[in-house]
């Protein structure tokens, strides 16, 4: 779809410039330099810039144009797209900068373009970028220092000085690229978008990404599942934290969003997620022309102990497990190396081992079945031939099945024999650590491609009593709804604890008479979200008296502490013992939607912040995996000979909320807490509520 | 000709709103309603003359052709004060009396607001009851119904009165929804044991709460950067944004119809209140804010306005603002007449106030 932006067959240069040191000059250069199509550059005060026939506009270029590149002032923008629009242009690249990021008229005229270029059909990429760059095609369409060397590597970025730099070291480096997009504003194209054509793109195997944000982020998953079956995607995202987040406000004018959104999304999408750029460089490193590994089980090879030693720390820290070798595997280690070196994983060849070592060790242990990769290790010792032993691992880079990434550690002495890896493609990483996350990277990746995406499961609900609920509370202007809410939950086949709600003392006893003892008494108030805080909330009430001054204490506590809070009653229920308390809860987040979470009761999620993040809709495994990835997932389980809870019906809970959150879209968030969760096979309860309701 | 003074509790209880309302629907009735406000206490110069906003506003809802020193013919100046103090002798009854007879001419009733709360005005000797028994007429008190303890106010209030005569009755007004049925099953029955008219209940009503941007742009004399077309959206409440970003967007959601305060170097909070769709933000510290948040404000069409003030003092003149606004929308004068219209008596208020009707 978008292989006209990148193949095209002519582009035009509206704004081309000859002083040297404008972006209109430098854009025209890169073409000329790389680019075999025709150039027309647009210039309305020119006949000729560099040898090339000059027009005065889009209007005047005798032949049909495929991609033009606008880099005039930002006002003038609208208007050239217009042109181009008339023209039949195909495809726009708005180098241009002075649109939305500069204030309210870029916003106006970045508004403009967007409307116009959608008139005529027009795709475009930016304003406020860098351009773009296909060195298969030769077109250099941007208005960076140097042209990429071909690869197999797809990169877009919403930074553009980040493109700039990843290109320097990329060309340092001996890095190619496939294609390389810098996406400036998003106005028309986005991440989405160019995450489809990369799919399609039989010279792209490896996608990567610095993003700021996402623009639509259902859509993105979705893309990203697909996608990510064929090509690795790895992701950069910034702005994680508080005062990251306010600098991407602050530079682009969008949120940040939140990381665990962000987290969850990728983790669900098969993203992978690079937490630095260093990090995505080395990671595209390994995925551009290592094997993909089949499992998890790594061997290291290493000309010293404490370098092993290190790596091995690390591969279990990042989840990799160290092979265990099949027996001739040591055998044959055995016949050739010196008695001293170690033949069981990690490998120590010993420091005087010469390349021929290495060959054969790095062989046999490849042979190995149980070996799913390899990581190979040199320290520059006084008989280390660093140079012999880089031609080794390069002689054998060609017809591999596993991945094997090298950590040649050192400075003067191990230079020569990375240059040599560089220029025989084998990766080479300056500390075994990055050779560790780059290979745990590529064995997730080796999850990703073979990953199914179940959709969530349909329960039977009366969608149209909660819906009528949550309208009759939307019509009264009633946001915050809770307790008294608690027949949403039932509707949504949610079990929930015996309640019943009293106007009065009178029949607050009534109804605990009725329930039978003992009881939960709960202040009902739309103003009062922490009721324990006010004395809201009277545990284990036995009899009628208890009830009677559990009630009037708990009015005057309420009365005392939230003067201005409407109380409508109370509620109470059944108490409950014998059970965990667990916390459902689901906030709408900016970019993803529903983003459900999930963490322990009581102090657990407050002190401990242990709670984990999907967003929904969830399959039932999305919905096991979020409960299980909680560090306290084991006080589920039982510990200590106490029995294990009932872990299914959590699971089933969280699914009919799932479903529940995303019938219901202005239901903003949502809370149960808690859910008490019985011995296995007798289910759980929930015992109180609260969600927030949104505009229509 | 009859006439009535409209009293209240406290101040802020929504006298104003009421004389307003009661006084269209009277008109609409075919009525010649006049109005005063014997003490003015919101003092405003309108061309080299000191008059009350109160009244000013009402003077020209109902288009009165009368002075506005006769409409309010004592104004609560150090003056007052300070004579009052030194127990200087000013015949303030006969001010008062001249007024009102000249306000009557050609009326078939005077609607008499009162001035702060009902015993405001006693160190002069013109508290609402005083007023009543100068004038010879009846007092309808408005009580602001925030707990069942208003009736703890309205008991409190009646014994100020010479008698339980000169009460015409109560109008409770912004009742919280979820008190309606006590007010209903148990306040009005047992106001009535003892006695007192209930003319009616209007509840909370957030149209009548609001204020319109444009008030917010002018009382705290702020610049508007963005949005300059958007500043007649109305205004329910005000948020503070000074928290983490993720929870800023949780609090602004929960009450979109709002304005929200952050400093203008907040770029996050300020991107979750224009994601939230809030009405308006107001910046403070006179730092201006990102452009990028600007263009992304002008294409949500969200009003940015910038103020020079600190945080803190923004929202004390925030709090000033809401929810005691001065009906001044002809949205929310409709929406005081209907809310009248549905809940308050106004048959039994006529009977009561004994209008000529001949």
């Amino acid at each position: 779809m978008l292989e006209k932006i990148f193949d095209p067959d002519s582009v035009a240069v509206i704004g081309a410039s000859r002083t040297i040191g404008k972006v209109g000059r430098a854009v025209l250069d890169n073409l000329i330099n790389d680019y075999k199509g025709e150039i027309y550059p647009i210039n309305p005060v020119a006949d000729d810039i560099l040898g090339l026939r000059c027009y005065p506009s889009i209007l005047e270029v005798p032949q049909k144009v495929d991609l033009a590149v606008i880099v005039v002032p930002a006002r003038f923008v609208p208007d050239m797209i217009d042109e181009c629009g008339r023209a039949g242009v195909g495809n726009v690249v708005v180098i241009s900068a002075g649109f939305k990021e500069s204030g309210i008229e870029g916003a106006r005229l970045e508004r403009r373009c967007a409307e116009i270029a959608g008139e005529y059909g027009m795709r475009l990429v930016g304003p406020n970028c860098l351009g773009i760059i296909d060195p298969h095609s030769g077109l250099n369409a941007s208005f960076a220092a140097s042209m990429a060397k071909a690869g197999n590597i797809a990169l877009m970025s919403q930074s553009g000085a980040i493109c700039t730099a990843t290109l320097d070291w990329a060309d340092a480096n001996g890095i190619g690229f496939s294609r390389f997009v810098s996406l400036g504003n998003k106005v028309d194209l986005s991440e989405n978008d160019f995450l489809l054509d990369f799919e399609g793109d039989d010279k792209t195997s490896v996608i990567a990404a610095y993003l700021e944000g996402v623009k639509d982020g259902p859509r993105f998953m979705e893309i990203a599942r697909q996608v990510s079956h064929t090509k690795p995607i790895i992701v950069v995202k910034s702005g994680r934290t508080a005062v990251g987040s306010r600098a991407v406000s602050s530079h682009t004018g969008t949120l940040a969003g939140s990381d665990e959104a962000y987290t969850a999304a990728f983790l669900q999408s098969g993203v992978i997620r690079a937490d630095s750029i260093e990090d995505m460089l080395d990671y595209i490193r390994a995925f551009s022309n290592q094997p993909i590994p089949h499992g998890r089980r790594i061997a290291i090879l290493t000309n010293a102990g404490g370098l092993g030693i290190l790596t091995a720390d690390a591969c279990d820290m990042e989840g990799l497990s160290l092979a265990s070798f099949d027996e001739s595997t040591i055998q044959r280690l055995r016949d050739r190396l010196p008695p001293a070196a170690n033949m069981y994983n990690p490998v120590d060849v010993l420091g005087d081992a010469t390349a021929e070592m290495y060959g054969y060790a790095l062989d046999v242990i490849l042979e190995d079945p149980n070996v799913d990769g390899v990581i190979l290790l040199t320290s520059p010792q006084a008989m280390t031939d660093v140079k012999s032993i880089a031609d080794v691992v390069v002689g054998r880079s060609g017809y591999l099945d596993k991945p094997v990434l090298c950590s040649f550690v050192g400075g003067c002495r191990v230079r020569e024999g990375i240059r040599i890896l560089v220029d025989g493609q084998v990766p080479n990483y300056s500390f075994p650590e990055r050779a560790v996350a780059s290979m745990r990277a590529l064995c997730n990746y080796n999850d990703i491609r073979n990953q199914t995406y179940p959709g969530s499961e349909r329960f039977d609900v009366d969608e149209r009593k909660a819906s009528s609920l949550v309208k009759d509370a939307v019509v009264s202007s009633r946001r915050v709804l809770g307790l008294e809410s608690i027949d949403i939950l039932r509707s949504y086949g949610i079990p929930t604890v015996e309640t019943a709600t009293a106007r009065t003392l009178k029949e607050a006893v009534d109804e605990c008479e009725a329930m039978g003892y003992p009881v939960v008494m709960k202040i009902l108030s739309p103003d009062i979200s922490h009721k324990t805080d006010v004395g809201g909330v009277r545990l284990d009430l036995k009899n009628a008296g208890d009830v009677e001054r559990a009630y009037h204490t708990m009015m005057s506590d309420v009365r005392r502490y939230m003067p201005d809070a409407m109380v409508t009653g109370v509620q109470v229920q059944k108490m409950l013992s014998g059970g965990r308390e667990v916390i459902i809860g689901m906030n709408r987040d900016v970019q993803f939607g529903p983003l459900m979470m999930f963490g322990l009761g009581g102090t657990y999620v407050e002190i401990l912040k242990d709670v984990s993040f999907a967003v929904a809709p969830l399959s039932r495994s999305d919905a096991k995996n979020m409960i299980q990835s909680i560090h306290t997932y084991p006080l589920l389980t039982g510990v200590r000979g106490e029995g294990s809870y009932d872990i299914d019906s959590i699971v089933d809970v969280v699914c009919r909320i799932s479903q529940m959150v995303t019938d219901m879209p202005h239901i903003l968030e949502f809370e149960i807490n808690p859910l008490m969760v019985l011995p296995e096979g007798m289910g759980c309860v929930a015992m109180d509520l609260r969600l927030t309701l949104g505009e229509e | 000709m009859t006439s009535i003074l409209i009293s209240s509790s406290e101040k802020y209880s929504g006298k104003t709103s009421l004389c307003t309302g009661i006084g269209m629907i009277l008109r609409d009735k075919g009525f010649s309603v006049g109005y005063m406000k014997p003490i003015g206490n919101l003092l405003l110069d309108v061309d080299g003359v000191l008059c009350d906003e109160d009244s000013e506003q009402i003077r020209k809802i109902f288009d009165l052709k009368d002075l506005s020193n006769r409409i309010t013919p004592i104004l609560l100046t150090e003056n007052l004060i300070n004579d009052a103090l030194s127990d200087a002798k000013k015949d303030l009854n006969k001010t008062l009396l001249n007024a009102y007879s000249i306000i009557s001419e050609g009326k078939d009733i005077i609607l008499i607001e009162g001035a702060g709360g009902i015993g405001s005005g006693m160190m002069y000797d013109l508290s609402d009851p005083q007023i009543a028994s100068i004038l010879g007429t009846k007092i309808l008190l408005i009580t602001r119904y925030d707990s069942v303890f208003a009736v703890d106010r309205i008991l409190c209030d009646i014994e100020l009165l010479p008698d339980l005569d000169m009460l015409a009755g109560v109008i409770l007004n912004e009742v919280d929804a979820s008190q309606m049925e006590q007010v209903s099953e148990m306040v009005v029955p047992f106001l009535k044991k003892r006695g007192i008219n209930v003319f009616g209940a209007i509840p909370q009503d957030s149209t009548l709460r609001s204020v319109t941007i444009s008030e917010i742009v002018e009382d705290l004399r702020a610049d508007v950067l963005a949005g300059a077309d958007r500043l007649e959206g109305l205004v329910e409440h005000y948020l503070v944004g000074a928290m983490e970003v993720n929870s800023a967007i949780k609090y602004f959601r929960r009450m979109p119809n709002s304005v929200v305060i952050t400093g203008g170097d907040r770029s996050d909070i300020q991107m979750a209140a224009i994601e939230a769709r809030v009405r308006c933000l107001v910046l403070t510290g006179d730092l201006r804010p990102s452009e990028a948040v600007l263009g992304s404000a002008e294409e949500a069409n969200i009003p940015i306005i910038l103020v020079r003030s600190d945080t803190m003092s923004t929202i004390e003149r925030m709090e000033r603002l809401i929810g005691h606004a001065r009906i001044k929308q002809s949205i929310q004068l409709d929406r005081m007449v209907e809310l009248i219209k549905n809940n308050v008596d106004m048959d039994k208020l006529i009977s009561v106030m004994d209008i000529d009707t001949a």
